[in-house]
């Protein structure tokens, strides 16, 4: 359970925007995007509103309503404690918004749009108190662990007629040189001799990549095969003619390029 | 500034542009603001909700309202350059169904 946030305010309609601004703040910091952000906030702006029009309606000053933000293992999680009369809002039927307008009440949208905007709600009575617990589920990709924990770090390739197509993209350095060698020796170890490399992407090559990629190109060519460059960004050319590596590999313009030069050596 | 209302009054509409937060504490002078238009017989209405970065059911709940005050009188009030939010609590209520929604104020306006 991470740290939980904690804000008391006065059963007053004016203090319910300082509960919004709260919670929308720790909405941002639990990572929601800017939608869920949003329905927090107007779920709580909602919920609040309801507990203050009815169960405070009858009291005077002085009446506390604390809400409190925390998240647990994939869920964002909105706890509202008030201490006004017993009354869960899930009880209540909520209207039909496929209603005409001559049909429509003008009632009951709060606890409709509660529903809508979260992922789970739940009311409980706990001694004198009302508590209302509004869960909105957390991305995906922070669900447990950060994304793709333990998988092979290999960059994308994809097969076309028996040749392989790699890839790689962003900066090729020796932080991620051994991903492009890794990506390109388990193509050469399924027998795939015929290699793509599609470096559109790649924004920088740095000694350590052009290692890779000279040492998987010898190794191609010795069983037969050969390691095909397309769509360098100019800059990358640059370090290519530097070092001597454009008369070593054949390097086109784009894949395409590069694919009709392979059927016809065919 | 927590929600203004600046209004205009053109040939055949009368305009609301809404810039800011309406919300429980504030929907109540948004329903007031249109009301005095549709007293002095102004039943063309187009709110322009362009600069509304929030709206509660509170709001939504002025706008049903005075949509059906309009009609009674034989006018609209018409809807225009919801933000993305906004136009989703709309459809979640079931009221881009119930109001003509323009993507923008030209439109809304020439629409009557």
């Amino acid at each position: 359970m991470g740290e939980v946030r904690r804000l008391v305010i006065a059963a007053r309609l004016e203090e319910v925007r300082d509960a919004c601004d709260f919670v929308v703040e720790a909405a941002e910091a639990a990572q929601l995007d800017e939608r869920a952000v949003y329905h927090c906030q107007m779920a709580v702006d909602e919920a609040l509103t309801n507990v203050i029009e009815h169960g405070y309606a009858y009291q005077g000053d002085g009446s506390q309503i604390e809400v409190t933000c925390h998240t647990d293992l994939n869920r964002f999680v909105i706890t509202i404690t008030d201490n006004g009369p017993a009354f869960n809002p899930l009880e209540h039927e909520s209207p039909n918004p496929a209603q005409e307008l001559e049909e429509r009440e003008p009632g009951g949208w709060g606890i409709y749009f509660i529903r809508k905007l979260t992922d789970d709600v739940a009311y409980q009575r706990v001694g004198d108190k009302n508590r209302l617990i509004l869960y909105k589920n957390l991305p995906t990709a922070i669900q447990i662990g950060g994304p793709d924990e333990g998988g092979e770090d290999l960059f994308p390739t994809r097969m076309v007629n028996g040749d392989v197509i790699i890839y790689p993209a962003g900066r090729l350095d020796s932080n991620t040189s051994p991903m492009l060698e890794q990506t390109l020796k388990s193509q050469l170890e399924q027998g795939h001799y015929w290699m793509f490399v599609d470096m559109a992407a790649v924004e920088y090559i740095a000694s350590s990549g052009l290692k890779v990629l000279v040492a998987i190109w010898r190794r191609a060519q010795e069983r037969g095969g050969n390691v095909f460059l397309s769509g360098l960004q100019p800059r990358i050319v640059e370090i290519f003619e530097m070092v001597g590596f454009d008369m070593l590999f054949e390097i086109f313009p784009d894949l395409d390029a590069a694919r009709a030069a392979r059927s016809q050596q065919d | 500034m927590v929600m203004e209302i600046n209004s205009s009054q053109m040939k055949r509409v009368q305009l609301f542009e809404v810039v800011g937060r309406v919300d429980s504490t504030n929907a109540t002078e948004l329903g007031q603001t249109m009301d005095r238009a549709v007293d002095d017989g102004r039943n063309n209405v187009v709110l322009d909700l362009g600069g509304v970065e929030y709206m509660s059911s509170a709001g939504l709940r002025e706008m049903v309202r005075v949509l059906k005050r309009v009609k009674r009188g034989g006018g609209d009030l018409r809807i225009a350059n919801p933000s993305e939010r906004v136009q989703e609590v709309l459809e979640l209520a079931g009221l881009d169904t119930i109001f003509e929604i323009y993507p923008t104020q030209v439109e809304a306006v020439g629409s009557f």
